[in-house]
């Protein structure tokens, strides 16, 4: 028994080997896979996060586009408006996606849930996006906000191969991150609060404070990837934070399958590559989009993770049991 | 200049209050909440488009055809792809009516590209003026349209026996089964009804709104803000919190300021369940130990 | 001696029904205290007044001499006084041991950022809390079962789990709100042995509602009789039985 999980833990560390492969994709892109490739790591983040909160959690909050807004647009406004080097906005991205996190837990902590919860994050959600278009002072209104890649210190973002590996270490980082929180006891909460949160608090656990950190770590780290959305297309405007967004996150998410850290990898990495090739026609990603999520409820509840659990234990999830 | 915003706040609110209604439909007999509706409502007013402009049918029995195939497509969407997963977590449930909405926007964006689609008039109604007061054709028609539906649903709903039966599994879905009700049909029904009235808010909107596939987003929102502030599950409660919206849209807009129209439904929606969480008509939940 | 907990005109009212009515009660370290009385009687009131899960009308609750009766659920249950829940409490996606680990939850050290940077402080206490829900489980005869998902237990395993948890932290008192319920006869038998080991060789005070009038005279120390929220009668087993306002009130209504 004791050595079955000493030696999962060991076994983990063979997830280090797919950034150590990643190293070398460069190597073998083109300018425009190159591009794509970033935005798979950007969506990772996006999927994480919001696998944090509607898996692990169990909150049904859809306010993770929000926290993608904010964060893009706090990058934008620091570049732009404050002068600020790229390197600079990308934590205060995080800490403003945190905050975001923060406000939407607050409406769960006063007992707002499930479609409630749903309802009053999507307003939120589209309010920022109302605020983005009608502050133009700050965010350029519907022109949109640029984001200096030039600032440095020393680093231009402006190759796409640099900023690939920008953005594989940052990441990598909040990967391993949120990975020792899931594992720890304060991941253990978190689902524990999902699964009963009466007989959670019966143990000492302080449950609103388990929410609160669950919604501000997803908000940290999807503000982060909102500060890489930024600087990867250069200029930020408020359309792309929409309920299109929104679904193509809850996809990412759910194909990869819910409340799994690898399962919210490889959603991320399928959804982002695969649309690229309906892209052109007006519509056709909408269809796709929807038909995936609709056909993987049906015959797959728990995503690629279900699959690769089949394979070996330690991609074993936590989800909603059937 | 009151009177006559709260009129055209009432004719607009008829429209939401239409939604909330066709969303609490489902709600109330399911205990799920079609994320996907807005999507409903745009379809609706998508298939009453093409039958009028490129078939050439007449608006009339167009929009009875629109309304009587978003009714088929409400049911085959229950059964076919709710049905499988009715006892899943919320997640999937919510996922499943996003997605399937979505999918019908993309069909609707396939077939129309990225136009803007005005609708020839299809009738023109002589506004009618009273003191100072205009009422405009539109608004003439929308509000008695919504009216008379109204009045229909409702006295189904309290006098008849299926209204009874309706009410009964409402109660209990447990005793409905044990009187023999077949639960599963009545809540493909539901799905059907609820996306037929959504369909005719469609209707409505179709001869006086431009269209676009994303059109029904901002229905759905406004659609949930009614059913807020009239409290979730209320049928009754969901026209009120419609009209109200409406309303509340008009002065919101003329006495601050105009880009307000936009965000009253969301900051509704936010106060309302910070300050009143069960709305005006909803009952209280309570969790037990 | 002052007593563990010392409970005073503890009442509870839901809009007009008096579900807990001016109950008063004290318990000391080592001594079991069965609560019983017919169903609606107000026993659960009673624990979840006194576990901060219900907010009393009147009354107070001293846990070693400190006022909790204002104290959110979770603060109570740092302060020691721990429970377990009619329905069952586990948390069924998590493993066996898991969810013994959660009862430790408070007793691991380690912040946010020491968990989140994966520091050798935050990554110790884990092994730590590990190797002690594990020993708790192997008392148990439980440890075969450490790394199954609670939800897959069977009933009676479930109730000795959830005990395990809630035991985990070493609590000074105990609530246990129906632990033999639904339980075959010798597994009753087995949980009453559990009951008597914590409070005897641990010194832990415990509150126990339970049905079985057989159990409770076995296990309890003194019994406290409640009906329609208010207690009807208090004693050894042995008052208990031969009084008969209990018998009238207990039988007339069950
Ligand atoms: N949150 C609540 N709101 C309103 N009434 C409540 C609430 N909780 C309990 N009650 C009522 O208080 C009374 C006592 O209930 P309680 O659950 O304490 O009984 P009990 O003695 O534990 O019964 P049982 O043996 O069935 O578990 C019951 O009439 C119950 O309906
Ligand atoms: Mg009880």
């Amino acid at each position: 028994m004791q050595t079955s999980t000493g030696t999962l833990s060991k076994r983990r560390r063979i997830f280090w080997l797919v950034p150590l492969i990643a190293l070398a994709l460069p190597l073998l892109t083109n300018p425009y896979t190159q591009f794509i490739a970033n935005a798979m790591l950007i969506y990772t983040l996006v999927t994480l996060g919001f696998s944090v909160v509607i898996g692990n959690l169990g909150q049904l909050a859809f306010a993770n586009t929000a926290f993608f807004g904010i964060g893009a647009y706090a990058s934008a406004i620091a570049s732009t408006n404050l002068g600020l080097p790229w390197l600079a906005t990308v934590p205060l991205a995080g800490l403003a996606g945190a905050f975001g996190g923060f406000l939407a837990s607050a409406a769960a902590l006063r007992g707002i849930r499930l479609y409630y919860l749903a309802i009053v994050t999507m307003a939120f959600g589209e309010l920022m996006r109302w605020f983005y278009t009608h502050t133009g002072v700050l965010t350029g209104g519907t022109d949109g906000l640029p984001v200096s890649r030039e600032r440095d210190f020393g680093l231009a973002l402006t190759s796409d191969t640099v900023q690939f590996y920008v953005f594989l270490i940052i990441t990598c980082l909040l990967v391993a991150g949120t990975v020792n929180l899931l594992r720890s006891r304060i991941g253990r909460a978190i689902i524990a609060v999902r699964e009963n949160e009466i007989a959670t608090a019966s143990l000492g656990i302080p449950t609103s404070q388990i929410i609160v950190t669950a919604f501000m770590w997803s908000g940290f780290i999807v503000g982060i990837a909102g500060a890489m959305f930024a600087l990867h297309t250069g200029r930020v405007f408020p359309e792309s934070f929409g309920l299109t967004q929104l679904i193509v996150n809850f996809a990412m998410v759910l194909v990869g399958g819910l409340g799994s850290v690898a399962g919210a990898v490889l959603g991320a990495v399928a959804l982002t590559a695969l649309p690229e090739y309906v892209r052109a026609f007006p519509g056709m990603e909408e269809i796709f989009f929807g038909v995936i999520v609709m056909v993987v409820l049906l015959v797959m509840p728990k995503g690629l993770a279900s699959l690769l659990a089949r394979v070996s234990p330690i991609f074993q999830q936590r989800y909603h049991r059937d | 200049m009151f009177l006559q915003l709260t009129l055209s706040g009432v004719s607009q609110g008829a429209i939401y209050a239409l939604i909330a209604l066709s969303l609490t439909v489902v709600y109330r007999s399911t205990t799920i909440v079609s994320f996907g509706h807005g999507d409903f409502v745009m379809a609706g007013a998508f298939l009453t488009y093409v039958l009028v402009v490129a078939i050439g049918i007449a608006f009339l029995p167009a929009s009875l055809i629109a309304i009587v195939a978003m009714f088929l497509l409400g049911v085959a969407f229950s059964r076919g792809l709710i049905g499988p997963i009715r006892g899943g977590p919320h997640v999937g449930l919510a996922l499943m009516s996003i997605s399937f909405g979505f999918t019908l926007r993309g069909i609707a964006r396939t077939v129309w590209g990225r136009e803007v689609l005005p609708m020839p008039r299809v009738f023109d109604i002589d506004p009618i003026f009273i003191g100072s007061v205009v009422i405009t054709g539109d608004a003439l028609f929308i509000i008695s349209i919504v009216a008379v539906l109204l009045v229909v649903f409702f006295t189904v709903l309290h006098f008849t026996d299926i209204g009874k039966m309706v009410q009964a599994v409402y109660q209990s879905e447990r005793g409905a089964r044990l009187i023999g009700i077949d639960v599963e049909r009545f809540h493909n029904f539901s799905w059907g009804l609820g996306a037929a009235l959504g369909a005719v808010a469609g209707v409505l909107i179709a001869p006086i709104s431009l269209l676009h596939p994303d059109l029904g987003a901002s229905f759905l929102i406004k659609g949930f803000a009614a059913m807020t502030l009239g409290g979730f599950g209320s049928l009754a409660g969901a026209v009120l919190g419609g009209l109200l919206l409406g309303v509340a849209e008009q002065y919101s807009g003329a006495y601050i300021d105009t880009t307000l129209i936009d965000i009253t439904a969301y900051l509704l929606i936010i106060a309302v369940l910070l300050i009143r969480p069960r709305g005006l008509f909803g009952r209280k939940v309570v969790v037990k130990v | 001696m002052t007593s563990l907990l010392k409970v005073e005109g503890l009442s509870v009212h839901f809009s007009g029904l008096k579900a807990l009515d001016d109950v008063s009660f004290e318990l000391e370290a080592g001594q079991v205290r069965a609560v019983i009385g017919p169903n609606g009687a107000g026993k659960t009131t009673l624990f979840n007044a006194i576990s901060g899960y219900a907010r009393p009308t009147a009354g107070s609750v001293l846990l070693e001499d400190t006022e909790i009766v204002h104290c959110s659920p979770h603060l109570i249950a740092e302060k020691g006084l721990r429970r377990t829940f009619q329905n069952g409490g586990l948390f069924a996606a998590l493993t066996v041991l898991e969810n013994v680990m959660t009862g430790l939850h408070t007793q691991t050290p380690g912040t946010f950022f020491d968990v989140l940077l994966g520091r050798r402080k935050a990554v110790e206490a884990e092994i730590e809390i590990r190797e002690k829900a594990r020993d708790l489980l192997k008392l148990m005869s439980m440890d075969h079962m450490a790394d199954t998902p609670a939800g897959d237990l069977s009933g009676g395993q479930q109730r000795i789990v959830e005990i395990v948890r809630t035991v985990a932290s070493e609590p000074p008192v105990l609530l246990l709100d129906e632990p033999a319920v639904g339980l075959s006869p010798v597994a009753r038998q087995q949980m009453m042995e559990i009951i008597k080991r914590l409070s005897g060789e641990k010194g832990v005070g415990i509150l126990l509602i339970e049905h079985a009038v057989e159990l409770v005279m076995a296990a309890a120390d003194r019994i406290l009789v409640m009906a329609a929220g208010a207690r009807i009668s208090e004693g050894t087993p042995e008052e208990i039985r031969s009084d008969k306002a209990v018998l009238e009130a207990y039988l007339g209504h069950a």
